[in-house]
């Protein structure tokens, strides 16, 4: 389980780069406790779209729209957490 | 420099919109709150999560004699029912007069383009498909309405997405003042299609119910279809021939955000300005302002900015003013919208009745304004305000007045001069300096397309400019940085042309939405596939505050373009405007050209991209910035024919250059009409320069010979240049002396 934990991790970071045109940055130098949006990544809500769009499609996972989402979009680690759990359930 | 006293009046208002087929059935409708929004009929919206549109399930293509060989996208059957209808108003065609026609346009002929790019999904084989896939570029509506309505002595599309009806409404103003032409035909069309519909619910910014313009429970907008024309024709011409007149387009504003492809910037600080400006250039006071057509989509971010915006522009009067959205009843009509609200704004002059905000119940604390709710009524309207803003943060607003309120304009035109030039082919990106050795000259093309499109960019700012947004960035930043500029402030602006636009990415963003289903839409990509979005992540890259457009004309997008920078500059719109094209490598476009000349046995030509761009400056502020001025602007000219031979005629109607001047004609490519019209024109003497095969082959090559014929000044053995382009029917002349 923790295994699958960080491989999913890994996988959004690479989502991420790709996806978000992160051009030369190492998808492992995204710390996984990070903010995503704001001061740490400095994505925006069109990132989240676009990110939100890939990870169900990677995934199988719908992430809500809304102010549910905020959460689930603080860091690597928290929409990591978020797409096990709905994949195990 | 000319100066003259006009003013600019409505004569003509046409109207096609999801609540009637025609002006006055949608005003009535309007007034009682009737709405217009419904399930499409005729796409499938399977898998859309919000799909009630704003449509006109009974538009009928028409037949093709109607417009002479015309094929007829939603588009432009829309452009012109609501075009002719605000001809047959006011009258038209008169004759004597120079009668001019622009449309703004987003999606161009995207529905019908979309069943060919579904049958090439289904089976890539089907040349049948691929040949028509290009029928219908940005350009092709005003084209359409050119042969079925005109001819018009000039021609231009520009896009500057949801606000480009607006500024078909001010480019058509700032013709009219010079005294170049004496009406315009200006408006916005818009067929809906699932492109759009399905790019909008993946930005989640459509309302899956009827939409709630400024609401507390607005969850987006609904997408919408239609066209909206207006006749504008200058107060002389109007007395001359004693047209009526609904309402004097008194004033308008217009400029960039600089902020997000997307997102407007909240505190509505761009969107205050430009209505400041317009309401400052109709001559008035906020306090002759008594109604505002609001821009007003329902989107949790644009209502909140624009209620911001208003309040900061019109102070205290705000309070009084009345307010409302018509896209609570027609859905949100992308190109269409400026035009229709121009019209809608010069019906509540003339009829002295005001619109309301149907959907609207519980008003946001955040968009508290006076609004107008349910239904019209009949209110004493002095001043209209009609806001506009468009993906990119491209904000522009209007201000109709009743006949006569504020002063007549006060035209003078400003000298132009050009202080900066550069171009981009595969080989390279060059400057002033090194254009015309680099391009103008004989040649095999080396690589045809450019590899590297780092371009010098910082790239963690410019991760979301696409291939046409980092091309065009890196040009303009060579052609400001030549001139000493850093392309920052509220003064500088950009006009840029492309023929095809964006469409192999938007046939990979259909071809998606086909596979996986519109829930699979990309949000990230589909900003790009609007015609302005390169000029958008220019302004924004670069801090650009002034006018953005993007400008199509087939394949003279450019030369169209850099007429249109002038004409911005000339106007006192800008003090310095880039304007140029650039043509992209497309898969789709090389296939279809191989499949063509395999048709006619001819052998297959390589086709090449490049851009293109010169800066166009107001000699009065060049000077005062101690500017290096490399030419003057002595002539400009377009001129719209019937024929290849009649378009190069225009060469003869060019002055001829000054007795003992080195003087050079710059051509795209030595078209033998051109060149015969060359030799019996006063320009026969001069050497003729073109792109020989170094520029390779595309539908920008225009803008990069105009960038050459700029560079040749550099070289010092020049002292006048004749840049001259012309296909199929359409020409440009630019005649550039030393200073």
């Amino acid at each position: 389980m923790v295994r699958a934990m960080s491989e999913v991790r890994q996988e959004i970071k690479e989502l991420i780069v790709k996806e978000l045109n992160l051009e030369g940055r190492e998808p492992s130098s995204i710390e996984d406790e990070a903010p995503l949006f704001g001061e740490g990544l400095g994505l925006d809500s069109l990132d989240a779209l676009q990110l939100a769009m890939s990870i169900e499609e990677r995934f199988g996972v719908r992430i809500p729209e809304g102010d549910e989402a905020r959460p689930i979009f603080r860091s690597v680690a928290s929409l990591a957490e978020y797409v096990t759990a709905k994949r195990a359930g | 420099m000319v100066d003259v006293e006009a003013r600019v009046f409505v004569t003509g208002i046409g109207l096609v919109t999801p609540l009637g087929p025609a002006r006055d059935a949608t005003f009535a409708a309007l007034v009682d709150g009737a709405r217009g929004i419904r399930p499409v009929t005729f796409f499938d919206t399977t898998g859309q999560r919000a799909a009630l549109c704003g449509t006109i399930p009974e538009l009928k293509l028409p037949s093709d004699d109607a417009g002479a060989g015309v094929v007829w996208s939603r588009t432009s059957a829309l452009a012109l029912a609501a075009a002719r209808e605000a001809m047959h108003h006011a009258d038209l065609p008169p004759a004597g007069l120079k009668v001019g026609l622009v449309v703004a346009g987003t999606t161009g002929g995207m529905f019908e383009t979309e069943a060919h790019l579904a049958a090439l999904h289904e089976d890539p084989s089907r040349d049948d498909a691929l040949l028509e896939l290009l029928t219908h570029p940005l350009s092709a509506t005003g084209d359409s309405l050119h042969r079925a309505l005109g001819p018009f002595e000039r021609v231009r599309t520009l896009s500057t997405a949801c606000s480009g009806g607006a500024n078909a409404m001010i480019l058509a103003a700032s013709w009219l003042l010079s005294g170049e032409l004496d009406v315009v035909v200006a408006g916005g069309s818009d067929g809906l299609c699932r492109l759009t519909l399905s790019g909008f619910n993946a930005l989640a910014a459509v309302d899956p119910e009827l939409c709630r313009p400024f609401d507390r429970t607005r969850r987006g907008l609904n997408v919408g279809e239609g066209a909206g024309f207006l006749v504008l024709e200058r107060s002389d011409v109007v007395r001359r021939r004693g047209a009526r007149v609904y309402a004097e387009l008194a004033g308008w504003g217009l400029g960039s955000e600089a902020h997000h492809i997307t997102n407007p910037e909240a505190s509505g600080r761009t969107a205050a300005r430009v209505i400041t400006e317009a309401i400052r250039r109709a001559g008035i006071g906020p306090e002759s302002v008594d109604y505002v057509s609001a821009h007003g989509t329902g989107t949790p971010l644009n209502d909140p900015m624009e209620s911001a915006a208003l309040r900061q522009a019109l102070g205290a009067e705000v309070e009084r003013v009345l307010v409302s959205s018509s896209k609570g009843q027609m859905g949100h009509t992308l190109a269409a919208a400026g035009g229709i609200e121009a019209a809608i704004s010069a019906l509540v002059v003339e009829r002295q009745t005001v619109v309301p905000t149907v959907g609207l119940s519980d008003v946001d604390p955040a968009c508290a304004l006076n609004h107008v709710f349910e239904r019209g009524r009949p209110a004493p309207v002095r001043a209209v305000l009609s806001n506009s803003f468009g993906f990119g943060g491209m904000d522009s607003a209007l201000v109709f007045t009743t006949p006569e309120l504020g002063p007549p304009k006060r035209w003078a035109r400003r000298a132009v001069v050009v202080t900066g030039a550069a171009a981009l082919t595969p080989a390279g990106l060059f400057g002033a300096t090194t254009t015309a050795d680099s391009v103008l000259k004989e040649g095999a093309p080396g690589p045809r397309i450019t590899r590297d499109l780092t371009l010098g960019l910082d790239l963690a700012r410019a991760r979301r400019l696409d291939r046409p947004a980092r091309v065009q960035a890196a040009v303009a930043i060579e052609a400001l940085r030549g001139a000493s500029l850093d392309g920052k402030g509220t003064t500088l602006g950009l006009v840029m042309g492309s023929c095809f636009g964006s469409l192999d990415a938007s046939a990979a963003f259909m071809h998606r939405v086909f596979e996986r289903g519109p829930r699979f839409a990309s949000p990230a990509d589909f900003p790009n596939l609007v015609p302005s979005s390169p000029v958008g992540h220019v302004s924004i890259y670069l801090g650009m505050e002034g006018p953005s457009l993007a400008a199509a004309d087939y394949t003279t997008s450019g030369e169209g373009a850099a007429l249109m920078a002038m004409e911005l500059v000339e106007a006192g719109l800008a003090s310095a405007v880039l304007g140029g094209a650039f043509e992209e490598e497309s898969r789709i476009v090389e296939r279809r050209l191989s499949v063509l000349q395999a048709r006619h046995g001819e052998a297959a030509r390589p086709r090449a991209e490049g851009a293109g761009v010169v800066l166009f400056e107001d000699r009065e502020a060049a000077e005062a910035r101690g500017a290096k001025i490399i030419a003057k602007v002595a002539q400009r000219r377009s001129y719209r024919a019937t024929s290849l031979a009649d378009a190069a005629t225009l060469v003869t109607r060019v002055e001829p250059p000054a007795a003992e001047a080195r003087a050079c004609v710059v051509v795209p490519h030595r078209v033998p009409e051109v060149m015969t019209a060359l030799e019996g024109s006063a320009w026969r003497h001069a050497e003729v320069r073109a792109c020989d095969g170094a520029g390779g082959e595309h539908e920008a090559l225009g803008a990069v010979a105009l960038a050459g014929a700029v560079s040749l000044f550099l070289g010092g053995s020049v002292d006048e240049v004749l840049f001259f382009s012309a296909t199929m029917d359409r020409a440009y002349a630019l005649r550039l002396v030393r200073p």
